[in-house]
């Protein structure tokens, strides 16, 4: 990659918030509000389907269309009345927290409780000493990389939701003993999906908070789906980190109205750096544990009790990058920092742990589940480099994780639905039984790690963003991405491997998890081809409006990396040129195979079967000693951070 | 350079490559039975087996399991033009991992269990050494400010000066590279091994000629990687590769085999000693 | 440099049938620095699939049978069998015993045979250097054969065919003899003067590639059955398909028939699959000779 420095022609100081219309704003937030609302009330599931189907379409398109070229650019205005909105939102916030209150006392979870109690304290705090000198200018807002966020949340989240009519549906046959409430599920994925979109536009801090604590209650509901007492503890489990980090959030506004009176995201990035490293650090906080850095991974991991969906949308592909988006948006603050080289030991450990830690995994969703946490932590590293470098390397990271983390997460939980099992093992001589899942697999696995993928590219990005700035982080991106190589390949080929032909069996999978699976298997190959417009158009003008100078790929390494895309896509088109003349044998089993490529004749003359079952090497990547490894040293990392924040 | 110089530098690359890489594979040969007082076979040896391969029937398990090792092949060619036409050298890591992917895939997909043993290992030998090929690129951009190989060739730096710690962690993992002792777990050159002939046994023939091929390709990259570390004094660099290059015969024909788990360790710890101290102290000394 | 290229690097699968381990300790020795049989250009490979000439020592017993043939069948050709050893060869002081069958010829078509207990390293090494010669042989035929797989030619054979379909019949039937030894096979002793009879009042199907007859299978109507005999496909196309699609083309020859019948020898694997994988049940079983039986396959046409 060649650095293309260019210097813009801004202020250095005010940034000139430029926007979409507000009125595309309040309609993303507030379309899947009222669609959430009809879900609920409406009779059926066949009139919910509809619904669900169409409302995805809509968002899809309201999201995209903001990222067209031409689309409606102007300067953030404030038509709003703020005053009653700041009001209305408080009080939803009290309500939320005393919901979370009586919740915790109803299922004696007191811990929960308390932190309610504490957050709702802190926000009353803040309301009452300082909800009249402290005001907002721009309460709703969207630069370019709010708007590359939505665009993922539209039509991640609404291919997700079209995936999950038919999945849930299948999930309750297959289950009978959980209780249907469907109308439920649908109603909070679209809350999810007006708060995500809250999140994103939001350049209040506290507006930011509210529907940050919105997904929270999102992401408990939604683990507890099904009501068996497994999924309560592990939901509650969630609730505890996200309450934790909610409460760190709601600190460092109170420190913000305290001192600075900045309670603005806009404004509080281009603030004076070590007046704002309290907050930067409090918020980076609340980033981690909803971004399941460690310590606080095992929320994520216990979240995938929860229907696969559920883990799609909220645990890989939207929810958490929430975490990380708030450690992105803090990048200019803590670059250069000791605070922001905590950041980024943290993020780098968890990557290292995490991935180390998937190799040891059997099970389909926790491998997913470590990756998303490992790639998070790349994420993290990012955010605390904070250099124009990283920023770009980070923005594209979440891009390609969160398609390519979808795909993965619906695709394995066809494969459990068809199956009823999670395991890897049992994937063997997938692309035999199962062709079309397999091959979505295999683009989604591909995409993970593997040049010239997207992923490759952001890894690419963040080891030069880590030289150029930080070389001792490095340690962590070498020797973790080595490990990211060793479970996605030996998965992988567990999916290839044949040694026994059974029939093909696709069936009853509904069209639309075809549709979802499809689209999103096309969308992790397109992205590779139209990443660089993508970074072009979106995400170099937003790192250049913050940093001056941006960081690009080069024109003869754009076009190494097309051919080396155009080589890799032949290899489809191998299979339909099949050489009749090729002689088939059996595997050498050392001259002992009866009549196949496992079954050999045994020492006492019985036939023998093999089995071939991948390394897992739990001896040295067993989860329980290097999580314990692992968020001993995170824990340590963070008091540092907040020590030298101080 | 421009892009038909590119194109002219690439296609004498790719030619000439396997013919400089199989000549050292008889060369290794040589020396090795020479080191095992015998007279071993003619220097040119690794050709006619690659010619005789040729000639032979394909045989396979799957019918799609060649396509990989064509594949395999490919990116392979594809790495050597782009490390020889002065590219980028993190990129040619990647290519050069994905071709070995392809390799560990086309075992996966022979389905056999000496084939599928040999993916797992070669899968543990690749996590092993990873690192420290990444971060032999790392300790070169910190040296010289660049990843592409163009300028750290130029670079009048004379590399093995300020990176002595990743000069020997490189030619440490060599030994992985190209299989040899004591960390040839995946697939040997010699006669036999535990797990017959590891990732290859199940190919035939032609493919499995490209394989041999292949790694003549990989051969010539790496060693090209080693010169550049004394590209500053262009004799240097053939004498320092040559000199290498019979460090690496020697110590396969003195080890035996040693077990994945000290073949991960040993690789993991040899790259955080040497190649992030080295790195350390040339952070800290600028 | 292509027909050099055998004589340069001949890979050796060693394979140790029941040997004692005298043959395979000097088989290993022509490996050492003594010998030294790498400096021509020899591999000791462990895999038939990267092997051209397969050594095998020690007899042949009821356990290694299915053994030799797999790994002579995971063989890619050109390849070449040599037996090493008077054990491997015939048997030798253990030929009469229960367990033992013979030497490696009851099993394979051995190419190359170096006697001795245990055989020297030197006669080894010339068996290996004799074995090249025979490899390049090979190498040439099946290259003449090879680009040509395509077209192969499945038709109807006239009386002119007939000394070409002999001469296959005989170099075929070969093997048979080595199986049973019996080399009293009446196919092997069959003249050109019958032969031409034969085509009097049978149907020939022959199949052709580059103007050689390399497959052959013949017919003849008895009321309602049509027997059907002398399946011959040419060892180098082996394992192709090709003896399905004989059998089925000249099942069409016979579209009044009701039944089909064809009897093979109980070793004749290759001859008894084209005709189970088209449907042929064996209905008996009879002796003929001493080490031979026949196997009688028939099948009932479908109903239309």
């Amino acid at each position: 990659m060649n650095l293309q420095k260019w210097t813009s022609d801004t202020n250095s100081g005010i940034l000139h918030l430029r926007s979409p219309p507000l009125s595309t704003l309040l309609f993303l937030i507030g379309f899947p509000l009222v669609v959430a609302v009809i879900l609920i009330s409406a009779r059926g599931m066949a009139a919910r389907s509809v619904v669900v189907v169409f409302a995805a379409i809509v968002i899809a398109a309201a999201a995209l269309s903001l990222v067209l070229p031409r689309a409606a650019f102007m300067e953030a205005s404030i038509a709003l009345p703020m005053e009653s909105i700041e009001k209305g939102v408080f009080v939803l916030e009290l309500a939320l927290a005393a919901f979370i209150f009586y919740l915790g006392i109803r299922h004696t979870r007191h811990f929960v409780s308390l932190l309610a109690l504490l957050q709702a304290g802190l926000a009353v705090t803040t309301q009452v000493l300082y909800g009249r000198t402290v005001t907002v200018a721009t309460p709703l807002a969207a630069d370019k990389f709010s708007l590359i966020m939505a665009v993922i949340v539209g039509v991640v989240g609404s291919l997700i939701a079209v995936y999950s009519v038919g999945y849930m549906k299948a999930y309750h046959e297959h289950h009978r003993e959980f209780p249907d409430r469907r109308p439920l599920f649908f109603f909070l994925q679209f809350i999810f999906l007006a708060a995500m979109f809250g999140i994103f536009f939001s350049n209040s801090l506290s507006l930011l908070l509210f529907f940050w604590e919105v997904t929270t209650l999102c992401s408990f509901l939604l683990i507890g789906y099904n009501g068996s007492t497994e999924s309560r503890a592990k939901a509650y489990l969630a609730l505890t980190y996200n309450l934790l980090g909610g409460l760190s959030f709601a600190g460092a506004i109170l420190y913000l109205s305290a001192t600075t009176g900045v309670v603005e995201m806009d404004r509080l990035v281009s603030m004076q750096r070590d007046l704002a490293l309290i907050p930067a650090a409090l918020l980076a906080f609340a980033g981690m544990t909803k971004s399941a850095q460690l310590p606080f991974s095992s929320w994520l991991l216990g979240a995938m009790v929860a229907p696969t969906p559920v883990s799609a949308l909220l645990h890989s592909s939207t929810m958490v990058k929430a975490g990380v988006y708030l450690v992105l948006r803090l990048a200019p603050l803590l670059r250069g920092t000791l605070a922001g080289t905590m950041v980024a030991l943290i993020g780098g450990i968890t990557f290292l742990v995490a991935s180390l830690i998937a190799i040891s995994q059997s099970d389909a969703k926790r491998v997913l589940a470590w990756s998303t946490i490992a790639n998070l932590g790349l994420i993290v590293l990012c955010g605390g480099i904070g250099t124009y470098e990283a920023l770009w390397a980070g923005i594209l990271l979440i891009i390609f994780h969160a398609v390519t983390k979808a795909l993965l997460f619906l695709c394995v939980g066809t494969y459990e639905q068809k199956t009823n099992t999670r395991d890897i093992e049992s994937m063997t001589g997938l692309i035999v039984t199962m062709p079309k899942l397999s091959i979505m697999i295999q683009v989604g696995i591909a995409g993970m790690f593997l040049a010239p993928f997207g992923m490759l590219v952001s890894k690419w990005a963040v080891l030069r963003a880590i030289v150029d700035s930080n070389p001792l982080l490095v340690v962590f991106v070498v020797f973790g991405s080595s490990a990211t190589l060793f479970f996605w390949v030996k998965w992988m080929g567990k999916l290839i491997q044949v040694t026994e032909v059974r029939p093909a069996d696709e069936k009853g999978i509904a069209t639309r998890q075809w549709i979802a699976l499809s689209t999103l298997a096309a969308l992790t190959i397109a992205l590779v081809g139209f990443y660089p417009v993508i970074s072009s158009q979106l995400i170099e003008p937003y790192v250049r409006s913050l940093y001056g100078m941006v960081t690009t790929i080069s024109q003869g390494n754009l076009i190494i990396m097309s051919i080396m895309l155009g080589l890799v896509a032949l290899f489809p088109v191998t299979f339909f040129i099949y050489r009749r003349k090729v002689r088939v044998v059996d595997a050498y089993l050392g001259g002992g195979n009866v009549d196949s490529s496992t079954r050999f004749q045994g020492a006492a003359g019985e036939v023998k079967t093999m089995e071939m079952r991948n390394y897992y090497l739990e001896k040295i990547f067993g989860e329980r000693r290097l999580l314990v490894i692992g968020s001993i040293a995170c824990v340590a990392v963070i008091f540092v951070m907040f020590g030298v924040a101080l | 350079m421009s892009a038909g110089e590119t194109i002219l530098v690439a296609l004498i690359a790719i030619i000439a490559a396997p013919l400089v890489g199989g000549l050292l594979s008889g060369i290794d040969r040589k020396l090795s039975a020479r080191m095992q007082s015998r007279w071993g076979p003619p220097l040119l040896q690794p050709f006619y087996d690659v010619a005789k391969l040729f000639q032979k029937e394909t045989i396979v398990v799957r019918r799609s399991q060649n396509f990989y090792v064509y594949f395999f092949f490919a990116f392979m060619v594809f790495t050597t033009g782009l490390f020889f036409t002065g590219s980028d050298l993190l990129l040619t890591i990647f290519a050069l991992t994905l071709a070995g992917i392809f390799l560990v895939l086309a075992a996966y997909k022979a389905s056999s269990p000496y084939s599928f043993l040999g993916a797992e290992r070669e899968l543990l030998l690749m996590m092993a050494y990873e690192p420290m090929v990444l971060l032999t690129a790392v300790g070169m951009y910190l040296v010289t400010r660049s990843f592409i190989v163009v300028d750290v060739a130029r670079s009048s730096v004379l590399l093995i000066q300020t990176l002595p710690g990743i000069f020997v962690g490189f030619v440490f993992i060599l030994l992985f590279k190209l299989r040899k002792s004591p960390f040839d777990l995946s697939v040997s050159h010699h006669a036999h091994q535990e797990i017959v002939r590891g990732l290859t046994t199940e190919f035939t023939g032609p493919t499995l000629a490209l394989i041999e091929i292949a790694h003549w390709y990989e051969t010539a990259v790496v060693l090209g990687i080693v010169a550049l570390f004394f590209a500053a004094v262009p004799w240097l660099a053939a004498v320092a590769t040559a000199a290498v290059f019979f460090f690496l015969i020697l110590v396969d024909n003195v080890f035996a085999r040693v077990k994945w788990q000290l073949a991960l360790g040993s690789a993991w710890i040899v790259a955080l000693a040497l190649g992030v101290g080295n790195i350390l102290v040339v952070y800290f000394i600028r | 440099m292509g027909m050099r290229a055998f004589k340069r690097s001949p890979w050796v699968l060693h394979y140790d049938a029941s040997s004692c381990n005298g043959c395979d300790i000097e088989v290993v020795a022509s490996l050492t620095p003594l010998y030294d049989v790498e400096r021509l250009g020899v591999i000791n490979t462990g895999n038939p699939k990267h092997a051209d000439i397969f050594l095998v020592t020690g007899s042949v017993n009821a356990q290694n049978v299915k053994v030799l043939r797999t790994l002579y069948e995971q063989m890619p050709e050109p390849r070449v069998v040599v037996a090493v050893g008077i054990c491997a060869t015939s048997g030798c002081v253990f030929r009469e015993c229960y367990n033992v069958m013979g030497g490696v010829d009851t099993v394979l078509p051995v190419d190359l045979y170096v006697p001795g207990c245990a055989a020297r390293p030197e006669s080894i090494i010339d068996g290996i250097v004799q074995a090249i010669g025979l490899l390049e042989k090979k190498r040439r035929y099946m290259r003449t054969m090879r680009g040509r797989m395509e077209e192969i030619v499945v038709g109807p054979a006239t009386a002119i065919d007939a000394p070409e379909i002999l001469a296959l019949q005989k170099i075929v039937y070969q093997n048979e003899a080595e199986m049973y030894d019996d080399w009293t096979l009446t196919p092997l002793k069959q003249t050109l003067e019958e032969m031409r009879n034969d085509f009097a009042d049978k149907v020939f199907i022959k199949a052709v590639v580059g103007g050689k007859i390399i497959g052959s299978v013949r017919g003849w109507m008895e009321g309602e059955t049509a027997h059907l005999g002398r399946l011959i496909v040419h060892p180098y196309f082996w394992q192709r398909g090709l003896g399905t699609k004989l059998v089925t083309a000249i099942e069409a020859r016979f579209p009044q028939a009701k039944r089909f019948e064809t009897f093979t020898g109980q070793k004749s694997r290759h001859t008894m699959e084209p005709y189970q994988r088209l449907g042929y049940l064996p209905t008996r079983q009879e002796k003929v000779s001493e080490h031979r039986d026949r196997i009688y396959f028939s099948k009932e046409r479908e109903a239309e």
